[in-house]
């Protein structure tokens, strides 16, 4: 087995007043795509932010690229990761273009005189992979809620990260889009061996695509691989007693109904 | 009309102070831009309000007035920038509170204090009677703006964009913001000397709200805005010699008409679409 791009060791994390996220561990090789699910609340964003280095864990640590993720090694290691959060502020204020956003996932972008004409081919392949080559000039303001979320994701990909990390990439997206961009990080993962974390809330919709899930409440109650399913106990001590679940697709990661083993 | 600029030009008051406020309007147009960007206009008011203790303090000790307020202003914009972080005081609010204190802390020193200290030039700007020593000081704070706007203008653009992402991509952001908020103190001060304590927020703000309606990146942007910044220095200097106005407030209001157009065509424009 090659070596992990990401390895975390028994992390916990608390916000001073609470605990989010306990005892987690975690490994990830090139090319597998992992979904985390969780009820509202659970630690899945604050699980991406540690990995991203945007907060530090009070234990355990984390090896990105074999290399345990420091203050120091930061920046280095972080050129190689993308990145998609949760968007709060929808109405973006500054005059931008399309172009120039995806411009802003490069690493290059600090120098004043890089510029989007000099990275075009880049930034149209980034925007083709999203389908937004079209809009390569427009204002990004203009454009719609789903359009924006794709023009960010084409940020994230552009430098072409070996780790992706993405928090609801769907949200803004209708159901066609949401398959679209499933099959899109699927096939980055098989094509170009990226690793991919993605948060989401609708198993039944990722499920299909994944390689594995892991079900997160503070800490990670299972982890099911391909062609396993996620016994009945897991969703209820992850959701309440009064989840009821249907299994509409026997290939489904975690919606076949129970048979009851536990793969951790 | 034609005499007017001759005279103008032949006018040794107004050439002594021509280059130093085309000078200023070249970097309140940079610094505006991130003003507008980052939200920090009330910013603005706060330091260059704050200032005048700054003043204060330096006219009771007898220091150097300009440097001393140049460290005070710093001061206070760096706390700005840490304060909130302390939980339980919003940034607007720590703002109004360091701006009428260090406001009356400055007033309170200057009537106390022995030197004769001209109070209006410091309230209203007073560019006409600029010295060598403080056209010195303005080309060298001049050049520290400018030179960290040169490096840290994309950075703090992307900071602007989308702070979480700037950050996961590695960029100091809490640095980074530090540095704004030193520099927005340090040309606080540079604008002083030209429009006053009361006046320098709009020099400040202006020239970037007049090009926000049409810049479409930030260098159009920053284009656009130095382009209103220079016009509105140049139309308010003149009609300052013309009509016998202070320079500051001349310079301000022009800023303020170019504004009321800009806006206004922006309007105009949207409508026939």
């Amino acid at each position: 087995m090659n070596q992990p791009l990401l390895a975390i060791h028994d992390i916990s994390f608390s916000n001073g007043k609470q605990t989010i996220l306990e005892h987690i561990s975690l490994t990830l090789e090139a090319g597998h795509f992992l979904g985390i699910v969780g009820p509202n609340g659970a630690g899945k964003s604050t699980l991406i932010n540690l990995i991203a280095g945007l907060q530090q864990p009070d234990q355990g640590h984390i090896d990105l690229f074999g290399q345990c993720l420091k203050r120091f090694n930061r920046r280095r290691l972080l050129k190689k990761v993308g990145f998609l959060h949760q968007l709060h502020d929808q109405q973006p204020r500054l005059p931008m273009r399309v172009c120039d956003v995806v411009l802003m996932g490069l690493p290059g972008y600090a120098n004043p005189l890089t510029s989007a004409g000099k990275h075009r081919q880049r930034i149209l392949q980034a925007l083709r992979h999203t389908d937004m080559e079209h809009a390569f000039d427009a204002d990004y303001r203009n454009l719609s809620g789903g359009q924006r979320q794709r023009v960010r994701l084409a940020r994230a990909l552009v430098h072409q990260p070996k780790l992706l990390l993405l928090d609801e990439p769907s949200a803004a997206l209708d159901s066609k889009r949401q398959e679209k961009l499933y099959a899109l990080l699927r096939r980055l993962c098989d094509e170009q061996g990226t690793a991919i974390i993605m948060v989401d809330h609708d198993i039944a919709a990722i499920s299909s695509h994944v390689d594995s899930v892991a079900c997160l409440n503070r800490h990670i109650h299972h982890h099911a691989r391909k062609g396993e399913s996620i016994p009945d106990h897991i969703w209820q001590s992850m959701y309440g007693e009064h989840i009821q679940l249907m299994a509409h697709d026997a290939a489904c990661i975690g919606c076949a109904p129970a048979t009851g083993h536990s793969h951790d | 009309m034609t005499d007017l600029f001759i005279h103008f030009f032949h006018s040794p008051v107004m050439m002594e102070s021509l280059l130093p406020t085309l000078l200023i309007a070249v970097v309140t147009a940079t610094m505006s831009v991130m003003v507008l960007a980052h939200r920090l206009s009330f910013l603005t008011v706060g330091v260059s309000h704050s200032s005048l203790a700054g003043l204060g303090l330096a006219s009771l000790l007898g220091l150097p007035l300009l440097p001393s307020a140049t460290g005070f202003a710093v001061l206070i914009a760096l706390l700005l920038a840490l304060m909130p972080q302390k939980k339980g005081i919003s940034e607007d609010a720590g703002t109004g509170i360091l701006f009428a204190g260090s406001m009356a802390l400055g007033i309170t020193l200057i009537s106390t204090s022995t030197s004769q200290v001209n109070l209006f030039g410091l309230l209203f700007g007073s560019i006409l009677t600029i010295s060598a020593t403080e056209q010195l000081w303005l080309w060298l704070l001049a050049a520290i703006i400018l030179t960290s706007c040169l490096l840290a203008c994309r950075s703090w653009w992307s900071i602007a964009f989308d702070a979480t992402t700037a950050a996961a991509n590695g960029l100091p952001v809490h640095g980074l913001r530090l540095l704004l908020y030193g520099i927005i103190g340090l040309t606080a001060i540079l604008c002083v000397k030209l429009a006053g304590i009361i006046l320098t927020a709009g020099l400040m703000i202006l020239p970037a709200s007049c090009a926000w309606l049409w810049g479409r990146s930030l260098s159009g942007l920053w284009l656009l805005s130095l382009l209103f910044s220079l016009l509105g220095s140049g139309i308010g200097l003149l009609t300052s010699y013309a009509m016998d106005w202070p320079a500051g407030p001349a310079i301000v209001l022009a800023l303020c008409v170019l504004f009321i157009a800009s806006w206004g065509i922006s309007w105009l424009k949207n409508r026939v679409r």
